[in-house]
């Protein structure tokens, strides 16, 4: 017989997960629409009203840092197209992350980057307000309810 | 639409945290531009028009450095900067140049806007006969133009070599000290002269155009093909006088010849001037000076150089700023708040109200619903005091505050029509009514009882 109160505890769980998922659905709803003209914006409404709510982001671990060592003479071709291959990697990687990163080229992926992450910073120190607000009024009010 | 809203809300956002970056450069740029008369290393006879042409060059970028740190396309007061005749975003050459030496005393500047009409009309920037060599300079791609906002006059640097020749013609005279500096140029003056559009910093501008006229009279020396001397001719002479040709083109109202949709590169000694290399040499500029204006978001990318690791800087800081908002959702969905508020409202997507993606609104229905809320005044200071340091953009009195001390008006301020019908709903109604105004998804109630639970 199941414990009725672990049972519940994983409802509630669950019930979190699922409203944060939506929670940050929202968030990247607003995320989004804050930017719309850019393309990334445009991209990441696409794949949100796309896809169902439940979609997880995707963020791929960058490729790690080729440790180079002093290149002898023979090597420096050889070294040189590792390195472009390297940063290649690094841009795909920066492609993923970004939304709408793969149909841009280079240059205009690092401008697209540029605003993403200005729009980011805007929109968690906007979570982050509102969490805070939450728990004040939480803990505010918590005793009273 | 978003967008139109709070466009001119943005350039200021923007410019208040690029100004107080560039400000330096800002400064740096004016105390060289004004102190490099007396640096001029150049004879008495072209150093009159030489030092002018390089005190245009320099504040034509004044304003392009602002806008260009931006790293917005549509900014509209930025816009007026340019005229670029492409309708892409503002293409800029930067080259991975030095920092600027700062200047120790920097003097107060004004951009004088009579300054480009003027410098434009003397009559050393003439040409004439340059531009016959100027003739083989290969085209590439788009083309620039460097427009200086200081100068209402307008500034126009245009690369093409039909206004070239038109301005020229229209000069005519001083050829002979144009003919002495101009010799093929280092190529750093690509960047002053060619695709050139929203450069850089101004650092860039400095060392190019202090570069470019002892190359130039070095490479006059070697040998060189005709193009990089014609090249560098117009490196030095050409875009200036380009620059004000268009100007004084548009200030005589000579008509301007449409530009054309190239980039206009200039050969580096040394370097192949066939179109690709050229071609490919802009889209380097270019890129690393999309890095820089990365560099500049990126915290703590400063020190580190190299495209990799200031590539991995960048995924990193995305990938972080992405985690983040998945942390910060899934805190916000296990705060305990009291069981009228609903974030979880807004997120559906059909609600019209809830796309608007304010996650706060249902917080401020509830802020002004609740009964046990006495006051917004809390919330206000919350919220001034949680969001300052948490943005990005230290917000000043630029920054529009609603009604709760919003900092952030990109994204506070796109629903502030929202907000003003939820205010009046709020106060004026029930909150059961406000809310049962939304189709409930049914976690209020479980979370209240989760409450209990837990």
């Amino acid at each position: 017989m199941e414990n009725p109160l672990s049972e519940a505890r994983q409802h509630s769980q669950t019930i979190i997960e699922e409203r944060g998922k939506r929670i940050k659905l929202a968030a990247e709803i607003g995320l989004a629409r804050s930017s719309s003209g850019r393309h990334w914006a445009r991209a990441l409404r696409r794949r949100l009203y796309r896809k169902p709510p439940q979609r997880e982001y995707i963020v791929k671990n960058p490729t790690p840092l080729l440790k180079k060592e002093v290149p002898l003479v023979a090597e420096v071709v050889a070294d040189v197209a590792e390195e472009k291959e390297e940063i290649e990697d690094k841009v795909k990687a920066l492609q993923r992350l970004v939304p709408g990163g793969e149909e841009m080229e280079v240059d205009r992926l690092f401008e697209e980057t540029a605003d993403y992450i200005e729009a980011l910073r805007e929109q968690v120190g906007v979570m982050r307000a509102l969490a805070c607000i939450l728990d004040g009024m939480e803990s505010r009010d918590g005793d009273k309810l | 639409m978003d967008r139109d809203l709070f466009s001119h809300i943005d350039t200021d956002l923007n410019s208040i945290s690029y100004l107080s970056l560039n400000y330096d450069h800002f400064d740096s740029a004016l105390s060289s531009i004004v102190s490099s008369p007396s640096a001029a290393p150049t004879p008495p006879g072209p150093n009159d028009s030489l030092v002018l042409r390089e005190l245009i060059g320099r504040l034509g970028t004044i304003c392009n450095n602002k806008s260009a740190s931006v790293g917005a396309v549509d900014h509209s007061a930025n816009t007026s900067c340019y005229s670029t005749p492409l309708s892409s975003p503002p293409k800029s050459s930067l080259h991975p140049l030095p920092n600027m030496n700062p200047n120790p005393n920097p003097m107060p500047f004004a951009p004088d806007p009579g300054f480009a009409d003027r410098a434009a009309r003397m009559p050393c920037f003439g040409g004439g006969p340059h531009m016959a060599m100027s003739g083989q300079l290969s085209r590439v791609s788009s083309s620039q133009s460097l427009m200086d906002a200081g100068m209402t006059g307008g500034v126009q640097l245009e690369g093409e070599l039909p206004v070239r020749e038109n301005g020229s013609g229209g000069r005519g005279a001083n050829n002979g000290r144009k003919r002495k500096a101009g010799v093929k140029g280092k190529g750093k003056e690509a960047s002053l002269a060619s695709s050139g559009t929203v450069n850089s910093k101004i650092s860039e501008e400095d060392q190019s155009a202090k570069r470019c006229r002892p190359d130039c009279k070095a490479g006059e020396k070697k040998g060189g093909t005709e193009e990089k001397n014609g090249n560098c001719s117009e490196n030095n002479n050409g875009d200036r006088e380009n620059k004000n040709d268009s100007d004084s083109n548009n200030a005589n109202a000579k008509p301007v010849e449409p530009p054309k949709d190239y980039i206009h590169v200039r050969a580096r000694r040394g370097q192949a001037t066939d179109s690709h290399s050229l071609a490919e040499r802009v889209r380097r500029e270019k890129i690393s000076e999309r890095m820089k204006l990365l560099q500049d978001l990126v915290p703590g990318c400063n020190k580190v150089t190299g495209k990799a690791v200031m590539l991995d800087e960048i995924i990193n800081y995305v990938q972080s700023l992405q985690r983040q908002v998945e942390f910060l959702s899934m805190k916000l969905a296990t705060v305990n708040t009291p069981s009228d508020v609903n974030m979880d409202n807004l997120l559906q997507k059909d609600m019209p109200q809830a796309c608007s993606g304010s996650m706060q609104q249902p917080l401020y229905r509830s802020a002004f619903s609740y009964p046990n809320q006495p006051q917004v005044a809390p919330l206000n200071s919350l919220l001034a005091t949680n969001s300052i340091p948490n943005l990005g953009m230290q917000p000043s009195s630029n920054l529009p505050f609603d009604g709760f001390g919003n900092a952030n008006p990109q994204i506070g301020g796109f629903w502030e029509d929202d907000l003003q019908s939820v205010v009046q709903m709020g106060f004026g109604q029930n909150q059961e009514a406000a809310l049962s105004s939304q189709s409930f998804q049914g976690s209020g109630p479980s979370s209240s009882d989760m409450k209990i639970e837990l």
